[in-house]
């Protein structure tokens, strides 16, 4: 099968049509999207400034990383089942979609970051667990962490905008219309200044 | 007469430039908005974790307060001059809107909540490390006021979605 009726395939769910069908679910999906990401990002960064010596200096790393690695994870899960759930509704839009494959490579690329944390810094961990900071390339790792992960979230703004028509974009294809359950929300008072709602 | 202020806004020349750079300056700041909220409810979620004792056992209360609330404040700073660029940029868009004066009634609450709850820390310090933080009540209010940031988190995107609420919804209304 190749990919592009897998995309179609997805599109045509009975998932998929249910949340584009409905009001109600691709708003509240999107919602609890970034409720995720914003635990996801607000935990991870509280360990990336303990590696890198700018907070919480003074506990221990190990500690730390056990007290909060676990909500991120469940925040993360949360985050990718809602953005696979947005997916199917408009598959083959996303798929081609510069923004969307930027941000799966960044993604990929911050479990990369993550696989070379465990392989260095993570290693002597004991050592400097006490320590105010990690070594060099758990600093490194810390820095990029922030970085990508700040990435992420731009990369995922500028997906709804340039998957909606809200960017002027040509139509979707039949059959996988956002303006369907977008519908025509606030232009009925009449109010030309209004661009339409972002996704 | 909001929907009034908002259409008078939006003629501004503030508001002019962001519209005419749409494209750039709102996903721009809509991304810093979000990273904004990412760390405040970050902050926030190991202070409740705290009092529930399910995070950072081995701080007090007031070293994980001292830690988080810089944070927390500063977070909201450049949500406040994010949000008000936002709004500048789309004030129909924005204001016109149950979601958005819902969550800015939310905001306001758990505004009220964050601070009562650090001058009561600071005021009874002890009490508060050795019998209020294990208090079944403090404990519920601690879940109630995460659960009201969840709702502004929630709040902030249906602004979007506004029709959602229909007839609550002011843009429904002609």
């Amino acid at each position: 099968m190749d990919i592009s009726a897998l995309l179609k395939s997805l599109e045509a769910s009975g998932l998929a049509t249910k949340i584009r069908d409905s009001v109600y679910l691709f708003p509240l999906l999107e919602s609890m999207h970034v409720l995720g990401l914003a635990l996801v990002f607000g935990t991870i960064s509280i360990i990336d400034l303990r590696l890198l010596g700018l907070a919480s200096t003074q506990r221990s790393f190990q500690r730390m990383a056990s007290d909060i690695l676990k909500w991120t994870w469940a925040a993360f899960a949360l985050t990718a089942l809602t953005g696979s759930l947005m997916f199917t509704t408009n598959a083959t839009v996303y798929y081609h979609n510069f923004y969307f494959r930027a941000k799966m490579l960044v993604l990929a690329l911050t479990g990369i970051n993550m696989l070379f944390f465990e392989l260095t810094a993570a290693r002597t961990v004991r050592d400097w667990d006490q320590a105010p900071s990690a070594p060099r390339a758990g600093k490194a790792v810390a820095a990029l962490s922030l970085a990508m992960w700040i990435g992420v979230i731009c990369l995922g703004r500028l997906i709804g905008f340039t998957t909606s028509r809200a960017a002027a974009a040509p139509p979707a294809p039949a059959g996988v219309s956002f303006d369907d359950f977008l519908g025509t929300p606030n232009n009925s008072g009449g109010t030309p200044t209004t661009p339409a709602p972002h996704k | 007469m909001v929907k009034q202020f908002a259409e008078w806004l939006s003629t501004t020349s503030p508001s002019v430039f962001i519209q005419n750079h749409n494209a750039w300056v709102i996903p721009a700041i809509q991304s810093i908005h979000i990273i904004g909220i990412a760390v405040v409810l970050g902050s926030v979620f190991m202070v409740y974790m705290r009092i529930l004792g399910w995070a950072g056992m081995d701080q007090t209360l007031r070293q994980t307060t001292t830690r988080f609330a810089p944070w927390v404040t500063n977070g909201l700073y450049l949500m406040l001059a994010t949000g008000i660029l936002l709004v500048i940029g789309e004030p129909v868009r924005e204001l016109v809107t149950f979601s958005f004066w819902l969550k800015m009634f939310l905001v306001a609450v758990s505004a009220v909540f964050a601070v009562a709850f650090q001058s009561s820390l600071r005021k009874n310090e002890q009490r508060w490390e050795e019998t209020l933080v294990k208090r079944r009540s403090i404990q519920g209010l601690a879940i109630l006021t995460f659960l009201i940031w969840v709702g502004i988190i929630i709040l902030g995107r249906l602004i979007a979605y506004d029709h959602i609420w229909g007839p609550w919804s002011p843009a429904t209304k002609a």
